[in-house]
């Protein structure tokens, strides 16, 4: 470095005696007007370069008549003219070109414009519109190719994410996080700066191999030179239940509808309980955070709190969060940077008791709620029509059932330049997560009579450590720019659990002292694993016009066999930018053309336990008889189980025009190989099945994100981003020459089709003769011809391929923000498209009078029931506890999917500047914001949200409908 | 600068290295590599524990259950079950039924584990590993031997030549496993024959009755005998075990008949005293299965055994029928009559309102309220008054009349109820072979025996009370012997992973 320096201070010694030089002198601000530290201000043509101060201004000597280009960090760059005497005053425009951000890819940052991958970064401020302690909420519909689905309303459960369609059968769906350069880690949504989505091998490979599935990387808040910045976030609001086109009965109309098959009491009119109505409420959303953040040149900080708290939209249901940040970065010296980060965050979840959801969909409104007298009635005595005798507000009275976690990580990182060029990194991250449970049922109540009152209580303790070391080289010489990184990194991890349960406990008191026996013996047990690998890759660009990426990744995995525990991936990209070619110079509507294309394998190693490669005796206590402890065979060994590998190839596009407009286009085509897969064994196997690495599936698909500023006008701009994925997934193969992974199964996984297609009995409707439901029964001929015919017996329907899968044919989003002075609007709707949900729980309240003792839906458009001879319909003649299977599996209740969903909308108001500076704080902003306020769909139940990993709907418990005003105060 | 180079490339190399030797795999805590789980006689032992275990799994013990008793007359149930056993309650069965399926694996995986030991237990072995090889042997007989009376026709009306199930024996290749077709119902019991007198051969040491020895072979060989007809063979089985107990005496032998307050609490304490349990599979006071026991579908009351609602304290849907509760109290006074819970509010018999026609409430308590729990029992498999009619009914096919009635009366008499004559058969126009199956119903209801008592000597079903095994408000409903469902279908998922096995009409 002061090699460097000397030569600059030579060179400028140099030039001064050749030319004549003079001084200049400026600041730069931002549009807000805040000074800009840290600017580069470059006399246009050389290498004399200095940089802004804290108070963002520069002092550089040019020869007359020069340009100063001044270039930043999320600034677009600007060429002005030098000119002497007065104090320039430089404005920049932050940069707004989705080109041009910044990408942190793999183990290094770039700019976008630079990448042969397909990446798409996801700011904060489009992130956090929806209000969520959830990420992958937050990201649905933001990014091509990543398709987000929540199982549940439930605040304190998470949601799925796929990337570029399911590639795995058994194996793990999820993408790999990785938190600020390290894999794994912790961090709350309100601390994020950036997400980066990666999603084709040159840019996941670095991950390895454990990447196939993509790779999200969280980027958390930083501290800039200068002012110190505080800022105040706050956000309040209300939610409620989505229940879509689903309507329960209310008492008369169940009543009416019974008494066609079935004799109901008329007692059971005295009552009209709507166990919805009081099984959900309208829930409080919260959510407070406070950071500040700033430094000097040497060191930086990013301190933040954050308190959230989500009510359930089911009652004795919430998520309390607690959340600590502080990001610290210190020159040491001249060659060593120090970062360390500290997380923490601990969450109080309260979850529900009782069979809440399920009764609230099923009970009949025929029993009473509340005895006269107010209290909840004790459905265990008396008259009770219900099916189940449980009314839930008798049980909450007693019941209890909650959870603690605590979730750190601490980070330390150093990076120390060696040499001038060569630089040594070292990230080095613990994680410690501690987790509690318990759940209480008191004696008085249904559930906890029978032991005389119930309390059970479970603990885990989890540690991973990651160490991450890397030796980077970097060289430019003329227009050939030269970098290489090597890498050596282990993960290991540990984790134990136990808990237990007793019995005999006094009213009203949940301690376990207060017992006096056990339910079941305490069970405990502890595990281990490990990651290594070695990791190569150059990077060379040529020119900004030529960009070639090279890696290889060797990585070992503790989880399978002795075989073959470690495998190789490697992985190509290269990318031209055609704009910056001279050619291009001429042609004015394209401001931005870059072609790219990668290739690479990459690896999966979650998803299928610890020891999966073993064989094993169990020693648990379900290994034990008669109070003797014993051994029994619990999985059946495969020493040659190893990696799930996936080869993809992706080809894309980027493009601007007018620099208004920018378009990128990814088409893809990944194959999975060597699938990790519990294959099923018949039983005289001794066993249910083994691990093995079975078959091949490929995903394949085109992306697309486009980005338009419809308007910028000083008062008014609007800005919309666009952006759809096209998935098709397509089983290669399966091993042995099977042509079914999961015979039987209602997605029987096989060969030639897509692996969530559904499989089952097509349901044919009603007999509009006697009413019988029908299912289509295919007979062969003598000539070998299918032809359809039709039964009422379901043994003898024929269980087919639907045609239909549980995978979306599309998904996307569109974003709008419109500005208008201190105004902004935004808007995010997110669609979903083509894929079918197994309706399950109409087993339940669709079941043609199988059951009485069950409340049922009203029907939903369209639907009718057969009443006589010669109707048309779509719904048998009720037959109370009908022998038929009406109700079992058949395309009957598997119902389109798609749905289009406003996720959010947000109206926003800014404190005008001049306010603002007279009560002397940055900004100030309001905000009311509506979270999924309206949805399109044809979907019967209460919400056409699934996880598309299981493609079910089963008693579900939907997903919030919120209404928000918040506050946010930089100071 | 060349110094510098080197320090870093050193400094590099080091901390890549110091790292790069760690390559470990590492073993559960919960688990044993299979390869070290039978290295010696102590690890043989824990591991036929878990061989026991294998079967003491819900989906044996529970889906089993439901199997051989649901199809019965001794039940009826009220309102139709969320739940597939209510398919073998209606014969209404598919080939996708859940129970049949949890079963049928269960049952194998308890076979197999038991092959593991077999096969590694030499014939020539200590008398402590043999006894050991006996009782894996024992296990694998009743898998199979329970196996092929739920899948297969009964013996008697094929002469056994009907299909049967696949026979695991030890010494397969992981291969063989795949692929094992079905064997007929004669092998299958030839099979479990050779293997029970085996395993009484081998068995030398005398283990509580939640354990396998060899009197509890032999109770299993008299009655696999008496399922083949081969009476003269259950009869000597049977004596094997009935020994010289004298009901009512002092025992000497091994198990003796409860008498009295005993009897009537037979199932409420814990087993391991119990002299008239020959085997049974034990649930400790930690293995209370609550909503999912067997005793939860029976009955639903409070700990000191008073009936409640349905659902206070198990889904209590299933009920004993009115024809065999009425048939019960012919004679008042039954102590049998202490396994059944009528629920009655004020003295009123209480009804399950909720299904046309309505059915009385009259909960079963024999897989209930062991140890004062509400669900807990440890389902008795074999019992010393089977062993008597099992000698009852040899007896009776051979004419051996006054033989029968004898064992008949210490039944009766121990239930409190008045002994037949050999007059009483003509005044009441019944065969020997009647008296006895009707003692076996009276006896041994709820216990599993019923459905085979009927089908293996060619009687119906008849169910002519309320229940909801027809639809549509008629409750007669009669499945001859020949019915194509007194058996069960084979899973379909294991004929799909494995083709070599065929489906039963």
């Amino acid at each position: 470095m002061r090699n460097f320096l000397l030569l600059i201070a030579f060179l400028a010694i140099g030039l001064t005696s050749v030319a004549q030089k003079v001084p200049v002198k400026g600041t730069v601000r931002d549009k807000s007007g805040n000074s800009l530290p840290g600017i580069s201000v470059t006399e246009k043509g050389t290498s004399n370069v200095v940089v802004t101060d804290d108070k963002g201004a520069f002092s550089i000597s040019v020869l007359e008549k020069a340009s100063l280009v001044l270039t930043g960090v999320g600034f677009a760059s600007q060429t002005i003219e030098a000119r002497t005497g007065n104090t320039l005053a430089v404005q920049l425009d932050t940069e707004a070109a989705e080109l041009q951000e910044i990408a942190v890819v793999g183990y290094s940052t770039k700019k976008k414009s630079q990448l042969s991958s397909a990446v798409t970064v996801v700011s904060a401020e489009k992130l956090t519109d929806v209000t969520s302690s959830n990420l992958n909420s937050l990201l649905q519909g933001k990014a091509p190719g990543v398709v987000v689905s929540s199982a549940s309303g439930d605040p304190t459960s998470g949601s799925n994410v796929v990337i570029r369609g399911a590639g795995t059968i058994n194996a793990s769906t999820s993408p790999l996080y990785v938190v600020d350069g390290n894999i794994g880690g912790t961090y709350n949504p309100t601390d994020v700066e950036s997400v980066t989505v990666l999603r084709d091998a040159a840019a996941t490979g670095l991950y390895g191999s454990r990447a196939a599935n993509g790779v999200i990387i969280i980027t958390t808040k930083s501290g800039k030179a200068g002012k110190t910045k505080i800022e105040l976030n706050s956000t309040l609001g209300v939610a409620q239940a989505t229940t879509g086109n689903f309507k329960l009965m209310n008492a008369k109309q169940l009543y009416d509808y019974q008494q066609t098959f079935y004799n109901p009491d008329p007692a059971a009119l005295n009552n009209n309980t709507d166990w919805w109505d009081l099984a959900f409420r309208n829930a409080m959303v919260n959510s407070y955070t406070l950071s500040a953040s700033g430094g000097t040149e040497k060191s930086q900080f990013y301190v933040s709190g954050n308190y959230y708290r989500e009510e359930g939209t089911l009652i004795e249901n919430s998520n309390n969060r607690y959340n600590f940040r502080a990001n610290l970065t210190s020159r040491l010296t001249q060659k060593l940077k120090l970062t360390t980060m500290l997380n923490g965050i601990f969450i109080q979840d309260k979850y529900n008791p009782d069979a809440t959801v399920y009764d609230a969909y099923l009970n009949l409104p025929f029993d009473a709620a509340y005895n006269a007298d107010g209290t909840p009635v004790d459905a265990r005595y008396g008259t009770w029509y219900g099916r189940d005798r449980d009314n839930y507000l008798h049980s909450l009275q007693y019941n209890t059932s909650k959870a603690r976690s605590f979730n750190m990580s601490a980070d330390v990182n150093l990076d120390y330049t060696l040499l001038k060029n060569l630089t040594l990194s070292t990230y080095n991250r613990a994680r410690i997560y501690h987790y509690n449970s318990d759940s209480y049922y008191d004696k008085r109540s249904k559930e906890g009579a029978t032991n005389s009152g119930s309390a059970y209580m479970s603990n885990g303790f989890n540690t991973t450590l990651v160490s991450s070391n890397r030796l980077r080289y970097g060289l430019e010489m003329g227009q050939h720019s030269l970098s290489l990184l090597g890498v050596y990194e282990i993960e290991k991890g540990y984790s134990e659990s136990s808990g237990a349960s007793v019995k005999g406990l006094p009213p009203g008191r949940d301690a376990f002292s207060t017992a006096t026996d056990i339910i079941q013996n305490p069970y405990g047990g502890n595990d281990r694993y490990m990651f290594s690998k070695y990791l190569g890759q150059a990077d060379y660009s040529f020119a900004n016009k030529y960009f070639a990426v090279a890696s290889v990744v060797n990585e070992f995995s503790s989880r399978f066999g002795v075989n073959n525990p470690a495998a190789t991936f490697y992985q190509l990209g290269a990318s031209w930018i055609i704009s910056n070619e001279n050619f291009m110079t001429g042609i004015q509507p394209i401001s931005f053309l870059k072609l790219r294309a990668s290739y690479g394998t990459t690896g999966n190693a979650e998803g299928i336990g610890y020891y999966a490669s073993m064989g094993l005796y169990s020693i648990s206590t379900g290994a034990s008889y008669a109070g003797l402890p014993g051994a029994a065979p619990s999985q059946k060994s495969n020493p040659d189980l190893t990696w799930e590998k996936s080869k993809s190839m992706n080809l894309g596009i980027d493009m601007s025009f007018f620099k208004r407009i920018d378009l990128s286009v990814d088409l893809y085509s990944k194959e999975t190989s060597d699938l990790l897969f519990f294959r099923g064994l018949p039983a005289t196997s001794g066993f249910d099945g083994v691990y093995e690495n079975v078959g091949a599936i490929r995903n394949r698909g085109v992306e697309f994100n486009l980005t338009t500023k419809n308007i910028v006008k000083k008062d008014f701009s609007w800005e919309t981003n666009f952006n759809m994925a096209f998935n098709r997934n397509k089983v290669l193969e399966i091993n042995e020459g099977r042509t079914e992974v999961n015979t039987g199964a209602r997605q029987p996984v096989a060969v030639g089709r897509d692996m969530d297609e559904w499989f089952m009995p097509v349901w044919a409707g009603v007999n509009p003769d006697n009413g019988d439901p029908l299912w289509q029964n295919l007979i062969m001929d003598a000539d070998n011809k299918n032809y359809i015919t039709y039964t009422n017996n379901y043994n003898l329907a024929s269980r087919v391929y639907t045609g239909k899968s549980g995978a979306p044919k599309f998904t996307g989003g569109l974003y709008n923000n419109l500005r208008y002075k201190a105004f902004t609007l935004s808007a995010f709707v997110n669609f979903v498209y083509g894929n079918y949900v197994y309706n399950d729980s109409r087993f339940y309240f669709d079941n043609d009078g199988l059951y009485e003792s069950y409340n049922q839906m009203q029907l939903a458009d369209g639907w009718n029931r057969w009443t006589k001879p010669g109707d048309i319909a779509t719904h048998p003649k009720p037959i109370h506890g009908r022998s038929d299977a009406s109700n079992a599996t058949s395309t009957r209740y598997l119902e389109d999917g798609s749905y289009l969903r406003l996720r959010n909308i947000t109206l926003g108001y800014n404190l005008p500047d001049q306010i603002t500076q007279s009560l002397r704080i940055a900004n100030f902003r309001v905000f009311v914001s509506g979270d999924n306020l309206y949805t399109a769909t044809n979907f019967s139940g209460t919400d056409p949200e699934v996880d598309l990993g299981s493609g079910q709907s089963s008693i579900k418990y939907p997903i919030s409908r919120k209404l928000l005003v918040g506050l946010n105060i930089t100071l | 600068m060349k110094h510098s180079f080197i320090s870093a490339s050193l400094l590099a190399v080091v901390l890549m290295t110091s790292l790069g030797s760690c390559r470990k795999t590492y073993l559960p805590s919960t688990a044993i590599d299979e390869n070290s789980a039978l290295s010696n006689a102590g690890d043989i032992e824990t591991a036929t524990i878990g061989t026991y275990a294998l079967f003491k799994n819900e989906g044996y013990v529970r889906s089993g259950h439901f199997l051989m008793e649901y199809p019965s007359d001794e039940i009826a149930q009220g309102q139709n079950s969320s739940d597939d056993l209510t398919r073998a309650y209606r014969y209404t069965h598919l080939v996708t039924s859940s129970h049949p399926q949890l079963f049928w694996s269960q049952a194998y995986k308890a076979a197999g584990a038991a092959n593991r030991i077999i096969e590694v237990i030499p014939d020539n072995a200590t008398p402590d590993l043999l006894q050991l090889k006996g009782e894996n042997l024992f296990i694998r007989a009743m898998m199979h031997f329970n196996l092929v009376r739920i899948f297969g026709r009964p013996y008697s009306q094929g002469s056994g030549l009907d299909a049967g199930v696949p026979i695991l024996k030890e010494g397969l290749t992981e291969e063989e496993k795949l692929t094992v077709p079905r064997s007929t119902v004669k092998e299958v019991y030839e099979f479990v024959i050779t293997d029970l007198l085996k395993a009484a051969e081998f068995m030398t040491q005398q283990k509580s009755n939640s354990f396998a020895s060899r009197e509890v072979a032999y109770a299993l060989l008299s009655r696999v005998y008496l399922y083949m007809e081969d009476d003269a063979k259950a009869i000597e089985y049977a004596n094997l075990v009935i020994g010289n107990d004298i009901p009512g005496t002092a025992a000497t032998g091994r198990y003796r008949l409860l008498q009295g307050a005993e009897f009537s609490n037979y199932f409420r304490n814990a087993p391991d005293g119990n002299k008239e349990t020959i085997f049974c599979i034990r649930h400790i006071k930690t293995e209370d299965r609550g909503y999912s026991a067997i005793g939860s579908m029976y009955f639903s009351g409070d700990a000191s055994g008073n009936a409640q609602n349905q659902a206070f304290s198990g889904w209590g849907e299933i009920y004993a029928s009115e024809k065999y509760v009425n048939f019960l109290k012919q004679q008042p006074g039954d102590r049998r009559l202490s396994f059944i819970s009528s629920y009655t509010v004020n003295g009123v018999q209480q009804m399950n309102t909720k299904l046309t026609p309505n059915t009385p409430m009259h909960y079963i308590n024999k897989y209930s309220l062991q140890e004062g729990i509400v669900n807990l029992s440890s389902p008795v498999y074999i019992r010393l008054a089977e062993l008597y009619l099992n000698r009852a009914e040899a007896n009776a096919k051979l004419g051996n009349t006054a033989a029968a009635l004898e064992d008949v009366n210490l039944i009766r008499t121990r239930a409190g109820v008045a002994s037949y004559t050999e007059a009483d058969l003509t005044l009441l126009n019944k065969s020997i072979l009647d008296i006895v199956l009707e003692e076996r119903w009276l006896e041994l209801a709820f216990e599993g025996h019923r459905v085979y008592d009927l089908f293996r000597n060619n009687r119906s079903m008849i169910r002519n009370y309320p229940g909801s095994h027809v639809v549509g408000g008629n409750v007669n409903q009669t499945i001859p012997a020949a019915d194509n469902r007194v058996i069960f279908y084979i899973p379909q998922s294991e004929i799909d992973k494995n083709p070599a096995l065929s489906q039963n009409p």
